[in-house]
């Protein structure tokens, strides 16, 4: 994992110290709201429905133990012994009092974390794989070059104050689990003719009220080029992106109006400017960089195969977590293993802290001291030892995190919504738990297979809501609930936007009609190998349509 | 009718202001504006403002039904309460000591 240099120390401790100034200012009246208030969002403190909120950055969603476990006491000491790991990777905790927000920052500092741009209209905390630097597709690990990102669009002075917020996702792998055709920017690891590494960078895309896949703009980047081009897309983004209308001023709206072909030849233009400056990347020092993230020091282990079926007939829990709770691991004798944060009834994203002391425990004894955090609101160990996967299975049924629902219809993302989000216009929880209860069956969630439901509480769509294979917004309506369903939404690489089949439904009404989408797909599948998206690829809108709606 | 709603400074807490000038945790306790009081109330709102230590502060509708305060917006139900999620009765953020407002 990366460390923070003499600098990074220095900064984020002074940062602290600022902030904590502010607060007591605003507390002795020295400041008013409206001052504070960009103040305390530029810290990643928000203003919600029934408390402050604190915001803080998991940066690529790399965690080590120690940072669980101050995390872990941080939801003890000040908030209520839970966080909230949200689809952006990053852990959000609902109920901290303003004084003693300070403090929690200076114990975030301690361990190298903080929640400066977790908020504001600059660049987020980049995203990416959860499996990077362990997965077995991976062409290269993303994540030193998510850190040279990291720190170059920090308190960026350049785009401190874009048009709006602006989010980045990466993956090294062409099996897309970064959700990267969805983001401002998206970058994708590829391989040109000659046989090097490079990235296709996508731009444009996004969810919100406006939806849209991003566009490829440049097929080949070179690591030592990536900072300036970059560089060069922000500046035409800044330069020209609508400050007029918030709803029109991602850049996903500057490439849709603007056409892809006037943006790509705009940067392209700044590129030629830039390229070969000052932020042209030696290779030496992404060589610096990617030794922070050097190969663990692996056992070398004869490849072994999990034997499923066997552990299936033995302890029929166990085998259905093996099944679908692990990852395949470029090192022989390794797996990536995905802890459930989606038990039946519960919320999703959420982690006690007794619960992040225990993943703490087996970050550090089975997994070199490495976590993940997903954007699907899961953790990751990524690095166990197939011999030691029992063990690790036996530590997460103690603590009531062994559910085997990775990818399947339980596994929901779903944001906080209107139970606790101040923009919210519905509640998102309780459907989430509504469905997990009616899906609570292992045997029928293994019959439906991979399945993805997100679910947003506004049209800001935090939950993804767009790029579920089946997807609930929640909206209101007449000071009520209502909530529209999307069929066909696909975050990977082969991203598309979901559907609206017709008129919403109440909230005590979804469960059942998404139990009419899962049994149409069911009944119309070729096999049990054909997903519900494929199915749905394949069959068109129609009979789904009539699963919700009926012939009428 | 009509009341203030906000959140407290130092809690963060969901408050409402009530008869006696104090902004208070209870829903039912908020004193409602009727539609030719819109003087007094953003003489409230003005007032409360310069304490600094209420945030936020909306006008909320609300229905009475047989004396009980209704809030129109089902988001307003939700804060006054607590979150009905993930447990039935989360319980809503409450003042500190230290908490207490009156104008």
């Amino acid at each position: 994992m990366y460390r923070y240099d003499e600098f990074d120390a220095a900064f984020v401790r002074e940062r602290t110290s600022q902030f904590s100034d502010q607060v007591h200012r605003r507390i002795a009246g020295d400041l008013t709201e409206d001052q504070f208030r960009p103040l305390r969002l530029m810290n990643g403190l928000y203003l919600q429905l029934h408390a402050y909120m604190l915001r803080i950055a998991v940066p690529y969603g790399t965690l080590s133990s120690k940072q669980v476990r101050m995390l872990a006491h941080i939801a003890r000491t000040y908030d209520r012994g839970y966080g909230h790991f949200t689809t952006r990777q990053n852990i959000q905790f609902n109920w901290p009092k303003l004084r003693d927000v300070p403090e929690i920052l200076a114990d975030l500092a301690s361990v190298e974390m903080h929640a400066i741009q977790t908020s504001g209209n600059c660049i987020r905390n980049i995203t990416t794989d959860q499996f990077a630097g362990a997965a077995d597709d991976e062409i290269i690990d993303p994540r030193p070059v998510a850190e040279i990102l990291r720190q170059w669009s920090s308190l960026h002075p350049e785009f401190s104050y874009l048009p709006r917020k602006f989010k980045i996702a990466m993956t090294g792998s062409p099996n897309d689990r970064a959700a990267i055709r969805f983001h401002d920017i998206g970058l994708q690891a590829a391989r040109n003719g000659a046989g090097e590494t490079g990235w296709e960078v996508w731009v444009g895309g996004g969810l919100g009220r406006t939806p849209m896949i991003g566009k490829l703009i440049n097929s080949f980047v070179r690591h030592e080029h990536l900072l300036s081009y970059l560089e060069s897309i922000m500046r035409v983004y800044n330069r020209y992106g609508r400050r007029d209308n918030k709803y029109k001023a991602r850049i996903k709206i500057l490439v849709h109006e603007e056409g892809l072909e006037t943006i790509k030849a705009q940067v392209e233009q700044e590129f030629a400017e830039v390229r070969g400056g000052r932020l042209t990347l030696p290779g030496e020092e992404l060589d610096r960089i990617a030794a922070y993230f050097a190969e663990p020091a692996y056992e070398r282990l004869t490849a072994s195969v999990v034997d499923v079926p066997r552990e299936k007939i033995l302890n029929p829990a166990y085998g259905n977590w093996l099944e679908h709770n692990l990852n395949a691991h470029r090192q022989p004798g390794y797996v990536s293993v995905t802890i459930s944060l989606k038990p039946v009834g519960g919320a999703p994203g959420d982690a006690t802290d007794t619960q992040m002391e225990a993943i703490a425990d087996l970050a550090e004894r089975y997994s070199f001291d490495e976590l993940r955090v997903t954007h699907e609101q899961n953790l990751v160990l990524p690095h166990v030892r197939i011999a030691d996967l029992r063990a690790v299975y036996d530590g997460l049924v103690a603590n009531n995190m062994a559910d085997g629902n990775a990818g399947l219809i339980s596994d929901i993302i779903c944001c906080p919504g209107m139970d606790y989000c101040a923009l919210a216009t519905a509640r998102s929880i309780p459907i989430a738990q509504e469905l997990t209860r009616k899906f609570e069956s292992e045997a029928r969630q293994r019959d439906i297979g991979g399945l993805k439901i997100k679910i947003s509480g506004c049209i800001n769509a935090c939950g993804h809501h767009h790029v579920g294979h089946i997807g609930i917004l929640g909206v209101e309506k007449k000071g009520g609930e209502l909530y529209q369903i999307t069929v066909g939404g696909d975050a990977t690489e082969n991203a598309s936007v979901g559907k609206i089949l017709g008129p919403g439904f109440e909230a005590e009404e979804v469960p059942n009609a998404i139990e009419r989408l899962v049994d149409a797909y069911i009944a119309r599948r070729v096999s049990v190998d054909e997903p519900f998206i494929a199915a749905f690829r394949r069959l068109g809108e129609a009979p789904f349509k009539e699963a919700l709606y009926g012939n009428a | 009718m009509e009341i203030l709603a906000g959140n407290e400074l130092l809690s963060g807490a969901a408050v409402y202001f009530s008869p006696s000038g104090e902004w208070v945790e209870n829903l039912q306790a908020a004193r409602t504006f009727a539609k030719e009081e819109v003087e007094a109330r953003d003489t409230v709102i003005a007032t409360s403002k310069r304490t600094h230590r209420i945030v936020g502060i909306e006008i909320e509708t609300v229905t009475v039904n047989d004396g009980i305060l209704v809030p129109d917006r089902m988001r307003e139900k939700i804060r006054a309460e607590g979150p009905t999620a993930p447990y039935a009765h989360t319980d809503r953020q409450h003042l500190s000591e230290d908490g207490h407002v009156s104008i």
